[in-house]
C-alpha cells in the first residue's frame, strides 16, 4: 500500500512547480499552463484524501471532478481575454501590458 | 430521498426560488438581447427585465425569510442567507437603475452584462448560504468568473482588457491557493459538510495540526485575495481602474460582501473550533490592510483608484470583526457591511453620473462641481463623509457599532489602529470634497442636471445614508437577527 | 501568417526529440526502481507510483522551464497524463478517464491554439522575466513547508477506501444535485466570457447599430 504521505509530497512538489511558473513566466498562456499544474496538484490532494481519510470516499472525488471542470472553463475564459488583448496590443506578455501600474 | 449515510435529503426546490428566478431572468435577458432585431425591442427593455427579475428574487427571499431549513445538506436557508439575498438583490437593483445610461454607452454586450450581473448575484447568495465546501467553492467561482468577464467589457477602453487579464490570472492563482487549503481541511476533517468539519475540528486534531494550520493559511490567503486584503490586494487598483465604473461599484460592493458572508459562515461555523490557529492571521491581515490601504490612498489621483484603496481600507475594518469572532462582532460586521454598501453605492453612482456628463475620472476633474451641479456635489460629499465615518451619517453609526463590538471582544489595540486609520482616511476624502467646493470649474461653468433615474437612485441612497445615520435601529435589529442564525444556541 | 507557423515536420522533430529525452531520462529511474522492486524494497504499486511521479515532475519542470513554448505545451500533456496515472493508482478510474479526455483532448489543444495565435505566431521562443531567482525562492519555500507539514502530520494508519464506481453517477446527481447545476451555470458563464472577448468589439457594435437603425 502506498502511504498517504507520498501523494501529499508529490502534490506539494507539483504545486510548487506551478507557482514557480506563475512567478517566472511572462507569457499569459504559459502562466495559465502553470496554474493548470497547481490545480492538478489540488486534484491529487483531494483524491488522495478521499481515498484515505473519508469514510464515504466520495465528496473528495466530486470535488476533484469539479476542480477539473472549473480549470478547463477557466482556460477557455482566460484565453478569450488573452486573444482580445493580443488583438489590441500585439502582445501576450503580462509585463508589456502595463498601461496600468502592475 | 436519502443520501449515502441514510440521512434524509430535503429536495425542496422552492427554497432556492430567488436563485432560480435570477437564473431564469438571466436566460431571458440574453434571449431578448439575441433576438432584439427580430422582436423589435430596444436596449431599454434589458435593464427593465433585469430589475424585474431582481425585484422578484428579492420578494421571493423575503417570502422565505422565516425559513430555517436546508436544501439537500448543500445550502442553508436561514436569517443569515436571507439578509445577504436581500442585500445583493438590492445592490444590483440600485446599480442598474443608477447606471443604465452608462452601461448603454460604455459597456460592450449589455445583454450579456446584465445576465452576468444576475448570475453573479445568484452565486453571491449561494456563497452566503452554502453549508458544504463544494457548494461554497463553486459559488465563489461563479461570482469570480462573472467578474473577470464584466471587467473586460469596457468599450473603447484599452485598460479594460488588460485589467481583466491581470484579474483572471491572479484570480486563478488565488483559487488554486484556496482549493489547496480546502483540500487540507477536507483531509483533516474527512468531510466537506460544515457541520461534520466543526465536529472533527472540535475533537483532537493535534496529530494533524500542521496540516490544519497550513490549510487555514492558504484559505485566508485565497479569500484575502477575493476580499482584496493587504498583501493580496495587488489586483484591486488595476481591476478597479480598468473596469467600467458600474463593475467597479459591483466589485467593491457585492463581491466584497459575498466574500465576507463566506468568511463569516466558515469562521463562525466549521472553522470556529480552530480559532486559536487562525485568530492571529486575521489580526495581522486586518492591521496591514487598515494601515496600508489608507496610506496608499493618500497618493491617488484617479477617483476609481482612490475608491479602490478606500475599499481596501474598509476591508481592514471588517476583518477586524472576524478576529474576536462572536455573535456580537458578527452582528457588528453585518451592520457595517450594510452601511458600507449603501454609502459606497451612493458615491459610485454619483461618480457614474459625473462620468456620463464629463467623461473624466481624475480627482482634479471634480473641480467646481458644487457650482455646476450642487446636488451631485452634496451627494458625493455625504457619501465620502459617511465613508470616513462622520457623525449623523450611516458610516459613523455602523463604524461605531463595529468598533464597539470589537472592543467588547477584548481587541482594544485593533480598534486603536482602526481609529487612527479612520482619521487618515478623512484626509483623502476631504481632498475630493475640497476640489468640488473650493475651486472654480475648469471648463464649462454651466449648470447641468441628472437624468430622472439618476435623481431617483441618488435621492433614495442619500436618504438612506442620512436616515440610517440618525436612526439605525432597523438595520441593527435585522443584522442582529441574521447574526443570531450563525450561532444557534 | 501561415508561413510563420511551425511546420508539421517541425512538430515531428519536436515529438521525436521529446520522446528521446524522455526515454533517456526515464531509463535510469526505471532501472533503479526495477532493481528495488526485484529486491523487494518496494511493492508493485509503489514502483508504478515512483515511475509516474518521476515522469510527471520532470515534465512539470519542462512546462515551467522550457524556452520553446510548443515544447512546454507538449510537456504539459505528459504531466497531465502522469497525473491521470496517479489517479489510477488511487483506484479512481473514472477521474483518470475524465483527466485524459478533458485535459489531453480539450485543454491542451485549446492552449496550443492560443499559443499559435499569439506568441508562436512571431517567435516560438520566449524569454522569461528577470524574477527567476525570486520565483525559485518562493517556490522552494512553499514546497519545503508543504512537504515538512505532510511528513510531520500523523495520519494514523489510513486504509484506502475502495470507491464504489458503479453508483458514482447516481450519488453525484443525488447528493450533489445543486453543485452540478451551479457548474452548468459556471460553464455557461465561461462560454459567454470566451465569446464576448474573442469576438471583435467593433463587429459586435456594428451589428448592434445595424439592428437598431
Amino acid at each position: 500500500m502506498i502511504p498517504l504521505e507520498n501523494f501529499l509530497v508529490l502534490s506539494a512538489l507539483l504545486f510548487a512547480f506551478g507557482l514557480f511558473g506563475v512567478l517566472s513566466r511572462r507569457s499569459a498562456i504559459l502562466i495559465l499552463m502553470s496554474v493548470e499544474l497547481m490545480l492538478a496538484a489540488v486534484a491529487i490532494n483531494f483524491i488522495a484524501f478521499a481515498s484515505y481519510r473519508d469514510t464515504e470516499a466520495f465528496s473528495g472525488l466530486v470535488f476533484a471532478l469539479f476542480v477539473i471542470t472549473v480549470a478547463a472553463a477557466e482556460v477557455g475564459l482566460a484565453l478569450g481575454i488573452v486573444l482580445r488583448l493580443f488583438r489590441e496590443r500585439r502582445t501576450a506578455n503580462v509585463d508589456e501590458a502595463s498601461s496600468l501600474k502592475w | 430521498m436519502t443520501d449515502i449515510m441514510g440521512n434524509g435529503l430535503n429536495m425542496q426546490y422552492s427554497l432556492l426560488l430567488p436563485e432560480i428566478l435570477l437564473g431564469l431572468t438571466a436566460f431571458l435577458v440574453v434571449f431578448a438581447d439575441l433576438f432584439s432585431a427580430e422582436l423589435k425591442i430596444g436596449y431599454r427593455l434589458l435593464p427593465l427585465l433585469t430589475v424585474a427579475g431582481l425585484v422578484a428574487a428579492l420578494a421571493a427571499s423575503l417570502i422565505l425569510a422565516d425559513q430555517n431549513s436546508d436544501f439537500a445538506m448543500l445550502v442553508t436557508v436561514d436569517a443569515f442567507t436571507t439578509f445577504f439575498r436581500v442585500l445583493f438583490c438590492a445592490v444590483a437593483i440600485a446599480l442598474i437603475i443608477g447606471s443604465h445610461e452608462y452601461i448603454e454607452s460604455h459597456v460592450n454586450h449589455p445583454g450579456e452584462f446584465f445576465a452576468l450581473l444576475l448570475l453573479s448575484t445568484a452565486g453571491a447568495s449561494f456563497m452566503a448560504g452554502a453549508r458544504d465546501l463544494l457548494t461554497a467553492y463553486l459559488a465563489v467561482e461563479v461570482l469570480s468568473f462573472s467578474l473577470y468577464i464584466a471587467v473586460s467589457l469596457g468599450r473603447n477602453d484599452p485598460r479594460s482588457g488588460e485589467a481583466a487579464l491581470k484579474y483572471v490570472l491572479l484570480g486563478g492563482v488565488a483559487s488554486a491557493f484556496l482549493l489547496y487549503g480546502l483540500s487540507f481541511i477536507y483531509g483533516v476533517a474527512g468531510s466537506t459538510q460544515y457541520a461534520t468539519i466543526a465536529e472533527a475540528l472540535g475533537g483532537d486534531v493535534s496529530a494533524v495540526r500542521g496540516e490544519l494550520v497550513l490549510g487555514l493559511v492558504l484559505i485566508v490567503a485565497g479569500l484575502g485575495f477575493k476580499a482584496s486584503a493587504v498583501p493580496f490586494h495587488m489586483w484591486t487598483p488595476d481591476a478597479y481602474e480598468g473596469a467600467p465604473i458600474p463593475v467597479t461599484a459591483y466589485l467593491s460592493a457585492t463581491s466584497k460582501a459575498a466574500t465576507f458572508a463566506l468568511l463569516l459562515r466558515w469562521f463562525a461555523g466549521p472553522l470556529l473550533p480552530a480559532i486559536n490557529e487562525w485568530q492571529w492571521m486575521i489580526a495581522v491581515l486586518a492591521t496591514a490592510t487598515m494601515v496600508l490601504g489608507n496610506l496608499v490612498a493618500l497618493q491617488q489621483r484617479n477617483i476609481k483608484r482612490l475608491l479602490a484603496y478606500s475599499s481596501i481600507a474598509q476591508v481592514g475594518f471588517m476583518l477586524m470583526a472576524l478576529v474576536g469572532m462572536s455573535q456580537i462582532t458578527a452582528g457588528g460586521l453585518l451592520v457595517h457591511l450594510g452601511g458600507y454598501l449603501i454609502t459606497n453605492l451612493t458615491v459610485f453612482i454619483a461618480v457614474i453620473h459625473f462620468y456620463n456628463r464629463t467623461g473624466k475620472e481624475q480627482i482634479s476633474d471634480f473641480k467646481g462641481l458644487a457650482q455646476t451641479n450642487p446636488y451631485l456635489a452634496l451627494v458625493m460629499t455625504a457619501g465620502l463623509f459617511s465613508l470616513a465615518g462622520m457623525p449623523l451619517l450611516v458610516g459613523f453609526f455602523t463604524k461605531f457599532i463595529l468598533f464597539q463590538s470589537v472592543v467588547e471582544a477584548d481587541f482594544l489595540w485593533l480598534v486603536v489602529v482602526a481609529v487612527v486609520a479612520s482619521t487618515i482616511s478623512l484626509f483623502y476624502y476631504l481632498q475630493v470634497i475640497k476640489q468640488m467646493y473650493l475651486y472654480q470649474p475648469d471648463g464649462d461653468p454651466a449648470r447641468w442636471r441628472l437624468t430622472p433615474t439618476g435623481y431617483l437612485t441618488t435621492g433614495v441612497l442619500l436618504a438612506a445614508v442620512v436616515v440610517l445615520g440618525v436612526w439605525g435601529t432597523p438595520l441593527y435589529e435585522v443584522a442582529d437577527h441574521a447574526a443570531a442564525a450563525l450561532f444557534p444556541a | 501568417m501561415f508561413d510563420r507557423l511551425p511546420l508539421p515536420s517541425q512538430f515531428d522533430r519536436t515529438i521525436i526529440a521529446g520522446g528521446t529525452v524522455l526515454l533517456l531520462g526515464a531509463t535510469p529511474v526505471l532501472v533503479v526502481l526495477a532493481a528495488l522492486l526485484v529486491v523487494d524494497r518496494i511493492t508493485a504499486p509503489e514502483f508504478v507510483f515512483f515511475l509516474a511521479s518521476a515522469v510527471l515532475l520532470a515534465s512539470a519542470a519542462g512546462v515551467v522551464l522550457m524556452k520553446n513554448i510548443v515544447h512546454a505545451a507538449l510537456c504539459l500533456v505528459v504531466t497531465l497524463l502522469g497525473v491521470a496515472a496517479i489517479y489510477l493508482l488511487l483506484l479512481t478510474e473514472f477521474l483518470a478517464l475524465v483527466q485524459v479526455l478533458v485535459y489531453g483532448g480539450g485543454v491542451v489543444i485549446l492552449l496550443l491554439f492560443g499559443l499559435m495565435m499569439t506568441n508562436a505566431q512571431d517567435d516560438p521562443v520566449v524569454t522569461d522575466g528577470s524574477q527567476k531567482p525570486f520565483a525559485f525562492g518562493v517556490a522552494a519555500l512553499i514546497a519545503g513547508v508543504f512537504i515538512a507539514m505532510a511528513l510531520d502530520a500523523q495520519w494514523g494508519s489510513p486504509e484506502a477506501a475502495i470507491i464504489p464506481l458503479p453508483d458514482f453517477g447516481a450519488r453525484l446527481f443525488r447528493d450533489f444535485s445543486l453543485p452540478v447545476v451551479i457548474v452548468a451555470v459556471l460553464l455557461d458563464i465561461a462560454f459567454t466570457g470566451a465569446f464576448v472577448n474573442a469576438r471583435r468589439a467593433d463587429a459586435a457594435s456594428a451589428a448592434r447599430g445595424e439592428a437598431r437603425s
